[in-house]
């Protein structure tokens, strides 16, 4: 059983009172650049998710307490949670670190992007 | 024309007999959905205008003042609880009131049902449905919070020590009525304070 704790309102319990929302941080290429969206980003959007052995970041919904949507870092091999964050917000730094593979790309990108903004 | 007339989810329903806990249902319970952001003074003033009190923004707790009770359903939602009658009322001042801010007040009167429970051991009973430890300490009068319960979406209402209210979709009145009495069935009781009985 896992349990979840939700960011937002604090509310804990089991699996059952939440709802996996799939992979997190997906951007969709049309809201930003709504001209210029290739094939390729659409399919990506679309279809392309990251199964990853160990670290994943994940998007949850607190169901049957306040309704809102949130992040949670989970290891996929363990089942345990690495942290819950918010919905606009990126991983804790520390569990960023950990990230490895597809997801450490990511961060690292997502991250340099935010620097030069 | 044909007149329409009010008639409660639960309408011509009796509770059967030989259950440990008393079960009913609450009619002519007005409800409003009133939706807004805690960080607008001017909405949270507005509000207060109305209604004679700060909105609660603690998670899942309620406040109540005179005839009327709000109940935290989120951090930017919230059910206002009163007279069917005064709701009418409630919803054309906080329409008044709210003219211009960003928010959303709404009439849900018809929306649920509400079925009261009694009695010691209410509890154990709620307990029978949802996976909530409502032997926490969190769980006293004034708090709220929607559950899961025995499967469907529910809203929990902690009235008093042991005077709960249940809140249900209206579609979902009967099965929860039935559920309640099938689990509130006195030989079914838990006990999960004290001793328990050792089978002969």
């Amino acid at each position: 059983m896992l349990v979840v704790k939700c960011p937002v309102c604090g509310a804990e319990g089991d699996e059952t009172d939440f709802h996996a929302g799939g992979q997190a941080h997906i951007r969709r290429p049309a809201t930003h650049d709504p001209a210029h969206v290739t094939d390729e980003e659409q399919r990506n959007y679309l279809f392309i998710r990251i199964n990853p052995k160990g670290l994943h970041f994940e998007r949850w919904r607190c169901d049957r307490g306040c309704g809102k949507w949130f992040h949670a870092a989970r290891d996929t091999v363990t089942m345990e949670f690495k942290a819950f964050y918010g919905i606009t917000e990126l991983p804790p730094k520390d569990v960023i670190a950990q990230a490895k593979g597809q997801w450490a790309e990511y961060f690292a990108k997502r991250l340099e992007a935010e620097k030069q903004a | 024309m044909s007149e329409l007339s009010y008639e409660s989810p639960l309408a011509g329903v009796n509770a059967p007999t030989g259950l440990s806990v008393s079960i009913r249902e609450i009619t002519e319970r007005g409800m409003i959905d009133l939706r807004g952001l805690t960080s607008d003074a001017a909405f949270m003033a507005a509000v207060k205008g109305v209604l004679g009190v700060d909105l609660p923004v603690k998670p899942r707790t309620s406040v109540a003042w005179g005839d009327v009770k709000v109940l935290w359903l989120s951090t930017d939602q919230w059910l206002i609880l009163s007279s069917r009658a005064k709701a009418h009322e409630l919803l054309a001042s906080l329409r008044e009131a709210l003219k211009g801010i960003h928010s959303l007040v709404v009439d849900v009167s018809d929306m649920r049902a509400v079925i009261r429970l009694e009695g010691e051991g209410c509890r154990e009973v709620i307990m029978k449905g949802t996976s909530l430890d409502l032997l926490d300490p969190e769980y006293v009068q004034g708090c709220c919070r929607r559950m899961r319960y025995a499967e469907i979406a529910a809203l929990l209402d902690v009235v008093e020590d042991t005077v709960f209210d249940i809140y249900v979709f209206r579609s979902y009145a009967h099965y929860t009525w039935n559920f309640l009495c099938a689990t509130a069935k006195a030989p079914a009781k838990l006990k999960l304070f004290g001793k328990q009985d050792v089978p002969a």
